[in-house]
């Protein structure tokens, strides 16, 4: 857990980012400008006025729809309006134009005083902020050591050795809004450096959040822009930065998951910069310059916008509501109670670091040699060399190697996986009361009457048991918090239920004597979704 | 020479690029080099056996297919590090239970460079995954792929008109193997991007044409043998969506043109299914065959799957001794017949 050793000063290298910012960035505007340029010879969708137009299109719409400020709107409406008059030389100024504008809006900040502020007196102070004004004592005291609060484990010591060696980038399962801050001090308390990381532009809204997000490095990524330039200058900023050093982060889920159950089918577009990345600078003769993907799970106790996040994945209209605005992270009293309430338990958020992995999906030794699945030493530069040991080209290879690499990941993160009692438990009482139920089908189960979702104490105990058993005997899918192990079957199960009962709107199971009465399926269902991977006792 | 720009292994730059590398001097690999050889294009034919290798380069023939001659852009070789200095593609032409040691062979002298082709029409044994699926656990590459279709060693051999199909996830290995094997108007070579469609028909088709063989051998007719046919192909573009491929794959050269052209007694599946069916033919056989072994592994499949496969339930029945031939031809077909 955690490490005494110190992040060296050399391994911070956000702390030069702000003298590179400029550089960056007109590294990023040179780039983006010349390949659409060239895009552009060949005519059609990729000539400059589709482009250009495609961006103003979209502007409006997204406008029109947030009843934007007219203002805003007319911009666009001017450039759509100008782009049939233009010149072949206005367009390819429109066009640096913009590409600097969306650059500047998406380009980060990284204030040393702020990071030592953040990882030194911050957690204390975020102590405070966040106490409830009645018990500041016991607040103060609870959360002095919020980071302590936050357990790293896994294969640190291999992290921090390509971290020296080459470029990190950490790829954590999303679960939260809350995760930026715990991989924050995950990071921390594994010794590992500060990563620069896309975050949602909605998460800038929250004030005090937002300060912290803005000068530690992280860079804003709107997901409301949907159109080509804006993407394609978003990954270049990633490519960019990860070529010049910069350890980085990506939530490879691309958004919070809403259903609990760990991420299957990944998101590529930054994850694809990697492979972007390493070709430049195999390119520009430094093979050496390594990257390496440093898959991550991020496990909480409780998780602070379930309630709204499992009733997304159950509505119908759950996945067009890609961007969520009005959930428990705008609620400051929420998020009060979240830390109140949950982040004292000790270790009740456990970042768990996997083995890294080479932008190609190729397991590393342990001073970051990449292997092959024969433990052969391969050269990962090889992978983008043409017949004659030329770097060659061709984004449809690179898009396939990211492909890969999402496998990778994807098959990693159960192993990496680490259960709460509350996930334990969940599933036991879950398992038991579907056996009674005959089904397994959430929306069935919504629609049993509350007298039926009763389960005895004991029969959850030995369920849970079982399972227990089961979770041991096969590490690929995971494992208990190593808090669990020394407890009995019926401490694991009390606690679970303290956990489950306190800190949502309502509870999600109660105790009655000797019974246990599900008063929350659908959150039960949320919480016991993250040993989904686990078949059920009966299929295995 | 740059960093970026270096060659390997003293090949020159054209030439490397332009080589086809084999894998197995067995008789579809020394027909493929015979083919390729003869139309100019440069091979090098790795065989593990010396005798082999040397009876090749003094008498430019094979002895497992005498009938191709092997002219001089042919060279043959021992030595796995020649094959992977002057090929960066190459055909792996081994049996399917050769596969895991020779790819885990070939991974050691390749690298992530390297596009690597099998031309395995069944699945791998023991364990009956994809022929791929053992290539990226034995090879430092991604840029894997198959070759699959008609293409008979003695027509090859003989210069009669042949096709397959190159099917890769990557592009580049699909162009590659267009450009490199594509020698008219003996070998034409089409691409596709269905992988898991082209390796499962090719093995499936091994499978049916144990059925057609049973079904000949009963001598059923022409009526039943394409109702046979047709409904084969129409549970195996089944099986092939629910494992992720494209149904149209089954009914091109990996799938009917495979079945078609195997329905012969050149093929040891066919004469398989004609033995159980005259009886001379024992079910202690089945995993003898690699068309046998892909109705057993295809069922488990369909199992897996949830896929209704009423032709090979039936040929696995015949296979593993629960029904006689004769019983199971009457059963052939969907027996709830649906839209088609």
């Amino acid at each position: 857990m955690g490490s005494d050793r110190p992040v060296r000063e050399a391994e911070n290298r956000l702390e030069r980012f702000n003298g590179d910012r400029e550089r960056l960035l007109a590294e990023v505007e040179r780039r983006v400008v010349a390949k659409k340029l060239a895009e552009a010879r060949a005519g059609g969708d990729a000539s400059l006025e589709y482009v250009l137009n495609d961006v103003a299109y979209c502007e409006i719409r997204r406008l029109e729809a947030a009843s934007g400020k007219a203002g805003a709107i007319d911009r666009w409406r001017d450039l759509s309006r100008r782009l049939l008059a233009m010149s072949e030389a206005d367009k390819q100024d429109e066009l640096r134009s913009l590409v600097r504008y969306y650059g500047k809006d998406v380009v980060g900040n990284f204030d040393p005083r702020v990071y030592k502020f953040a990882t030194g007196i911050g957690p204390s102070l975020l102590g405070f902020v966040f106490s409830p004004v009645g018990s500041l004592r016991e607040g103060m005291a609870a959360m002095r050591s919020l980071d302590a609060r936050i357990h790293a484990d896994g294969e640190i010591d291999v992290a921090r050795a390509c971290a020296e060696r080459g470029t990190i980038i950490v790829t954590p399962t999303h679960s939260s809004n809350m995760d930026s801050p715990a991989i924050g001090f995950g990071l921390l308390r594994a010794g590992l450096p500060p990563t620069t990381y896309g975050a949602g532009k909605n998460l800038f809204s929250n004030p005090f959040l937002s300060y912290f997000m803005r000068n530690l490095g992280a860079y804003r990524v709107d997901r409301r822009l949907k159109f080509e330039l804006y993407k394609d200058v978003l990954k270049e900023y990633s490519a960019v930065l990860l070529e010049h050093g910069y350890h980085s982060l990506f939530f490879p889920g691309g958004t919070r998951c809403r259903s609990n159950i760990i991420e299957k089918n990944l998101k590529l577009g930054l994850l694809g910069t990697t492979v972007t990345a390493y070709k430049n600078s195999v390119r520009d003769g430094a093979p050496h310059k390594r990257l390496y993907i440093v898959p991550a799970t991020i496990n909480y106790r409780l998780v602070l916008e379930a309630e709204t996040l499992i009733d997304d994945y159950l509505a119908e209209t759950g996945k067009s509501r890609y961007i969520i605005t009005d959930d428990e992270f705008s609620r400051i009293g929420r998020i009060l109670e979240f830390f109140r309430k949950i982040l004292v338990h000790e270790g009740s958020v456990i970042v768990r670091f996997g083995r890294p992995l080479d932008p190609f999906g190729n397991d590393v030794t342990d001073d970051g040699e990449s292997i092959d699945r024969q433990g052969r030493v391969v050269d990962p530069a090889s992978f983008v060399r043409g017949a004659d040991g030329e770097v060659s080209d061709d984004d449809q290879r690179d898009a396939e190697y990211t492909r890969a690499l999402g496998r990778r990941l994807a098959s990693v993160y159960p192993r990496l996986t680490v259960f709460h009692a509350t996930h334990l438990v969940a599933r036991a009482v879950y398992d038991t009361i579907t056996r009674a139920a005959g089904t397994r089908d959430i929306y069935r189960l919504i629609r049993v009457p509350p007298q039926q979702l009763v389960a005895s104490a004991d029969a959850v105990a030995s369920q849970l048991e079982r399972l227990r058993k089961r979770l041991a005997g096969t590490p690929a899918w995971g494992s208990e918090h190593p808090l669990l192990a020394a407890q009995e079957a019926s401490a694991v199960v009390d606690d679970a239920v303290r956990g489950l009962s306190s800190y949502h709107t309502r509870p999600i199971v109660s105790r009655r004597e000797m019974l246990l009465q599900v008063d929350d399926v659908k959150l039960l269902y949320y919480y016991q979704n993250r040993t989904a991977h686990m078949p059920p006792e009966e299929a295995a | 020479m740059t960093e970026g720009n270096r060659s390997i292994a003293g090949q020159g730059p054209t030439q490397r690029r332009d080589t086809v590398g084999i894998v197995g001097a067995g008789a579809f690999g020394t027909a493929l080099g015979s083919v390729l050889a003869r139309a100019g294009r440069r091979v090098i034919l790795w065989s593990r056996d010396e005798a082999v290798v040397e009876t090749i380069r003094t008498t430019r023939r094979c002895p497992r297919l005498p009938s191709a001659p092997l002219p001089e852009p042919l060279e043959a070789t021992s030595d796995p590090r020649r094959l992977a200095s002057a090929a960066r593609f190459v055909v792996l032409a081994v049996t399917s239970t050769n596969v895991r040691d020779r790819s885990r062979a070939l991974g050691d002298v390749i690298d992530g460079s390297h596009i690597v082709v099998h031309a395995v029409g069944a699945l791998a044994q023991p364990s009956n995954e994809r022929v791929s699926q053992v290539m990226e656990l034995g090879l430092p590459t991604l840029k894997i792929g198959a070759i699959a279709g008609p293409a008979l060693p003695d027509d090859l051999a003989e210069n009669r008109y042949s096709s397959i199909v190159v099917a890769s996830a990557f592009e580049e290995v699909v162009a590659e193997g267009r450009r490199l094997l594509n020698a008219p108007p003996v070998l034409r070579v089409y691409g596709s991007m269905d992988l898991i469609g082209i390796e499962l028909a090719s093995a499936l088709s091994g499978a049916y044409t144990v059925a057609l063989g049973l079904s000949d051998g009963l001598s059923m007719g022409p009526g039943p043998r394409a109702v046979l046919i047709t409904r084969a192909l129409a549970e195996a573009s089944r099986l092939g969506v629910a494992a992720g491929a494209e149904a149209r794959t089954f009914a091109g050269l990996a799938g009917l043109g495979n079945l078609l052209v195997r329905a012969s007694d050149r093929s040891a599946d066919y004469q398989f299914g004609r033995r159980l069916a005259d009886g001379s033919g024992s079910t202690a056989d089945a995993a003898r065959t690699e068309g046998a072994r892909a109705a057993l592994a295809g069922i488990d499949l369909a199992a897996k799957l949830r896929v209704r496969m009423p032709v090979l339930k039936g040929v696995a029945a015949v296979l593993t001794g629960r029904l006689e031939p004769k019983a199971v031809a009457n059963l052939i077909g969907d027996t709830v017949a649906e839209a088609e």
